[in-house]
């Protein structure tokens, strides 16, 4: 009986998932290649020995047994909250903040992968909590109280864009499940309440200056902003053609690769390549959110919309962001952006989707 | 479960078409302003400066020009301190100069935006140790030598830029002027006019007034660069509008001034620690020297300037930077009696035979008008030969004196600029009754008009003020038979290649409405100032050369706290023509607080006419005299003229010494109105 269910495992493959994250990959590796070609051609190998050792652990974390993994969230989330405690106490200084760890050649952001822990620790909890309807204060403690640590932590080192995610993701999570209307409504709220003080108070003066120039676009702190409206606009409809932008890989632009690859991509591929991006994520995020809705328990189901929900916001603020919508804040370009941290951490939360996917018809 | 989920994936794509719709906005609605915006960005340019033209006097050397000198750069992440210590040996800093430097060189963020002149292209807001940054401007040969050969320091580089030189030093300073760079306010106002930060641009003189001709057009070359300023010759054209264009070299001033002439204007007046002098072709009103003292050395004042040496010449009570010739107005004192002179003649006040008592003194009512001395009995030849002006105060009572002498003195040029228009001119002021009537209804305090104003005016008192370039002009045209010149100083603008631009001929601004008998008459007057030994310019005559002229002791009002300084010595004038027989050239010479006329302006004068006819018009010295002149004893010198004196003349007694100087500081004589400053 078991052998036959591994045999269906194996043609059970996610194709569709798997061709349609290649699909994000590969566009991404061009728009890297554009953009760092003429003078830092290395990050190209170093992204594609990333993307290597991804798709190893994309399938490594697939074949894994999915019962393993729900068993053991509550420990990997435990290990994730120590390295968000270590990085703040020996994480390199960059920045006036402590994000990453210096492992010699490359440096690994705990935060990103964070995201991934949390929503399995969340997807773990909803799975095992006996109440199934009607969500309410009571039930929420343990939720919020999983989300804090590592929201907390992530604000502390500062990395507000990240710490956001998180809370982002969560509310999605908590949307999905069966929360009542008016909790949901009394936690929104809350959250606006408690925007305001910090912003007043914990932000840094680099940050407030990225929000004040997002109000006012001629400023001084908007250069990044408007330097990548400047390239996204002059794209026009069909773009300037492949290695053919100048606006922001011609200049010195801080954290083009991981932060603004997709005003790159905009300027040479025009609005018909944004389109095919947008459109490429979308079928992406919609099929995850469609292995949630088939998947065979509620941890599965949690963990699906979380993955859905952390690459929805991921594109939703890089590129809100990109295009003058929203202020400027770190957030990564899933799959596209330049970083061992982001795309591992992108490949680990695919491969868990995957695994859910396999097994949504089995036992 | 199932239906929540579906509602997910419907924000998800509710969003993302929001998003497609603000790219949409961006790229297809707003697109091409976009692009426009960004095309010239990326498109460096490449200024080409174009190469300012050179000022030159009439015989064509150089006054002004352009020569090499080297800049030395240094690339901030190559320079060790090592290496900045030998450059420091090498170029002689001191330690604080040092320290600043360095900091400048390894702590300056680079600006953001559109760099100047220098800027590599791209736009950044953070520091780039790649960007050479200028160490030291117009470094020696000698530390050019060393750095390029003796040593081997990485990251230093030497540019070869043109700088503005001032072959001649000091000499014709206030003429040409200097330059400094464009501040900040005339980048905004000037902007149509193509100046960039760094640009130097003339601040006065010939530099600054003729700038639109001597500057040149700059040229520009476009070329795409990337994000460090290397050419990117593999990106497509992407600008619109030329690429490139050819700097236009500067045009050629050329100066009526004679260089000669001037360097002997400028040495006459050594020793003296405030003066000017002008020297003017009496035939066509071409400014050939333009003398004013103190000096500055044009060199210094165009790119090297120390803080310590502006505020010495800003500060010094000589005023070096005043072109005294020209922005600076004086009382014209005794020079001024040939209009007065002019006037009696013309109007027929008086016949030039009839004689005056001279006793020291004029009195009106309770007041005493001082004479220079005792003449005894004078007409108005002696008069104006021995500065009588008891003379003159006989004239001055006479009713309507004042607007005479207003009137004539416009004739002849005064009370208005001459229109050489340099170094912002003045006008000089001439009174009118009527102008102190209106002193008197502004101020009632004032005492209005009273015939001792037209006692004062009549000597050259007063209210009364002059330019030196005035009182040349007008007795230019006292020399030349009644042609008011305007005055010139730019003979032509020669392009690059030679070709004459644009060439500016003599213009006369008026003849003057005196009849050729009063200007001879005055002519001979003042022949006799320098040449007959009771003329007051006697002792500084010219053995080889007859000088004509008129001497002037100008009291000075209005700095009663200076007891008995320096600023309260009159200044001495001593405005002529020569020779006396075929005038050549008419001269102003005036030295601040100099004492008398005769005895330091004459001389002074004397000196530059005799060298002039020396080494500038040799051929001139002994030219048949050709100007009517009537000579003492009735002889008339000039073949031409033939009109007689009517009275011959005797030497008159010489009375006893007077007090040199009028003294309108008792309390019974008149106070000369304050020294307000005439209207313009």
């Amino acid at each position: 009986m078991k052998i036959a269910s591994w045999r269906k495992v194996r043609f059970r493959f996610d194709w569709t998932l798997t061709m349609s994250a290649l699909l994000v990959v590969a566009l991404g590796l061009l728009n890297l290649w554009s953009a760092v070609h003429d003078r830092q051609s290395h990050l190209f190998t170093h992204q594609i020995s990333w993307l290597a050792l991804g798709m190893l652990i994309f399938v490594g974390i697939a074949t894994l047994d999915y019962r393993l993994i729900s068993r053991l969230s509550y420990v990997f989330y435990g290990v994730g909250l120590a390295l968000l405690v270590g990085v703040l106490a020996f994480g390199k200084m960059v920045g006036g903040g402590r994000r990453w760890f210096d492992l010699g050649s490359f440096h690994v952001q705990p935060s990103e992968l964070m995201q991934v822990l949390t929503v399995l620790a969340l997807g773990k909890y909803f799975n095992d909590s006996p109440a199934l309807e009607g969500r309410s204060w009571r039930h929420l403690a343990m939720p919020v109280l999983i989300v804090s640590f590592p929201a907390m932590l992530i604000a502390k080192q500062p990395d507000f864009g990240t710490a956001f995610l998180i809370l982002a993701i969560f509310f999605t999570i908590m949307l999905t499940a069966r929360l009542k209307l008016k909790t949901l409504a009394a936690i929104a709220g809350m959250a606006v309440i408690a925007a305001f003080p910090i912003y007043q108070h914990l932000l840094h003066e680099y940050q407030r200056k990225r929000v004040e120039a997002f109000f006012n676009p001629t400023s001084e702190g908007a250069y990044q902003t408007r330097q990548a409206l400047n390239a996204i606009g002059s794209g026009r409809f069909l773009g300037k053609g492949f290695m053919q932008g100048t606006q922001i890989r011609l200049r010195k632009f801080p954290a083009l690769e991981t932060d603004f690859p997709f005003a790159v991509w905009a300027e040479e591929w025009g609005f018909i390549g944004c389109f095919v991006v947008l459109v490429a994520y979308s079928f992406l995020i919609l099929w995850v959110i469609k292995i949630a809705s088939e998947a065979r328990d509620r941890f599965g189901a949690t963990v699906c919309v979380g993955v859905a929900a952390m690459l929805f916001w991921h594109v939703a603020i890089n590129v809100g962001m990109v295009s003058g919508l929203i202020p400027v804040v770190g957030v990564t370009l899933p799959l596209i952006s330049y970083g061992g941290s982001s795309l591992l951490t992108t490949m680990v939360a695919l491969g868990v989707v995957m695994n859910v996917s396999v097994r949504r018809y089995s036992y | 479960m199932r239906r929540r989920a579906k509602a997910f994936g419907l924000c998800v794509l509710v969003a993302f078409l929001a998003i497609a719709g603000r790219l949409f906005y961006l790229q297809v609605i707003e697109g091409d302003s976009f692009y426009r915006l960004t095309t010239d960005s990326i498109v460096h340019t490449d200024l080409l400066p174009a190469v300012r033209g050179q000022i030159r006097d009439r015989k064509g050397r150089v006054l002004a020009t352009m020569r090499p000198s080297y800049n030395l750069y240094v690339t901030p992440r190559l320079l060790t301190s090592e290496a900045f210590a030998r450059l420091r040996t090498i170029l002689g800093m001191n330690g604080d100069e040092a320290i600043d430097v360095w900091e400048r060189v390894q702590g300056t963020p680079v600006a953001d935006g559109a760099g100047g002149a220098s800027g590599a292209g791209g736009a950044s807001g953070t520091r780039d140790k790649e960007r050479p940054v200028l160490l030291a401007e117009d470094i020696s040969r000698e530390a050019m030598a060393a750095i390029e050969t003796g040593l081997e320091i990485p990251g230093v580089k030497i540019v070869s830029v043109p700088r503005r030189s001032y072959p001649n030093g000091s000499v014709g300073a206030h003429v040409l002027g200097f330059m400094n760079e464009v501040s900040g306010d005339e980048l905004r106002t000037k902007k149509d006019e193509g100046y960039r930060a760094g640009d130097l641009i003339g601040r006065s003189g010939i530099e600054r007034q003729w700038e639109g001709y001597l500057r040149g057009r700059t040229g520009f070359q476009k070329i795409v660069v990337d994000r460090r300023g290397l050419p990117k010759p593999d990106l497509k054209e992407i600008s619109d509008g030329p690429t490139s264009r050819a700097a236009v070299p500067g045009n050629h001033v050329v100066l009526t001034l004679d260089l000669e002439a001037q360097k002997i204007a400028d040495r006459a007046l050594r020793g003296v620690p405030a003066g000017a002098a002008v020297v003017m072709d009496v035939d066509t009103g071409r400014v050939l020297a333009l003398v004013s003292k103190p000096d500055f050395d044009p060199n210094e004042l165009s790119g090297h300037l120390t803080p310590d040496a502006e505020q010495r010449l800003l500060t010094d009570r000589y005023r070096p930077l005043r072109d005294k010739t020209l922005s600076e107005t004086y009382y014209p004192g005794s020079t001024f009696k040939a209009v007065g002179a002019l006037a009696a003649l013309e109007d027929r006040l008086v016949a030039p035979e009839e004689r005056v008592k001279c006793h020291g003194s004029f009195e009106i009512g309770r007041r005493h008008f001082l004479c220079t001395k005792t003449h005894g009995s004078v007409g108005l030849h002696d008069a104006v030969v021995q500065s009588c002006n008891v003379y003159f105060y006989e004239l001055g009572a006479r009713p309507g004196m004042m607007d005479r002498l207003a009137k004539f003195g416009a004739d002849m040029g005064l009370g208005a600029p001459t229109g050489l228009g340099l170094n912002g001119e003045e006008g000089g002021f001439l009174p009118t009754e009527e102008w102190y009537r209106e002193q008197k209804r502004l101020n009632p305090k004032s005492e209005g008009f009273q015939v001792g104003q037209a006692l004062n005016a009549v000597i050259g008192q007063g209210s009364t003020r002059v330019t030196l370039m005035q009182m040349a002009t007008m007795y230019a045209a006292i020399a030349n038979g009644g042609k008011l010149w305007l005055p010139q100083i730019v003979d032509h603008v020669e392009a690059p290649d030679g070709e004459v631009v644009e060439e500016f001929a003599p213009r006369v601004r008026r003849e003057l409405s005196v009849s050729q008998e009063s200007l001879a008459f005055v002519r001979d007057a003042l022949v006799g100032v320098v040449n007959d030994p009771k003329g007051t310019a006697f002792k500084a005559r010219s053995k080889e050369i007859e000088v004509a002229g008129k001497t002037g002791t100008a009291q000075i009002h209005g700095r009663r706290d200076a007891q008995g300084g320096y600023e309260n010595a009159t200044h001495a004038w001593f405005v002529g023509f020569a020779p006396a027989g075929r005038p050549r050239i008419a001269l102003a010479v005036l030295v601040e607080h100099g004492g008398h006329g005769g005895d330091v302006a004459a001389p002074i004068a004397v000196e530059i006419v005799n060298n002039y006819f020396e080494t500038v018009e040799p051929d001139q010295k002994n030219a048949p005299h050709t100007v009517p002149l009537r000579r003492r004893g009735g002889e008339v010198v000039s073949a031409s003229e033939d009109s007689p004196r009517p009275t011959a003349r005797k030497a008159e007694p010489l009375g006893e010494a007077p007090p040199m100087h009028l003294d309108f500081g008792k309390p019974d004589e008149p106070e000369s109105p304050p020294a307000e400053e005439p209207p313009r």
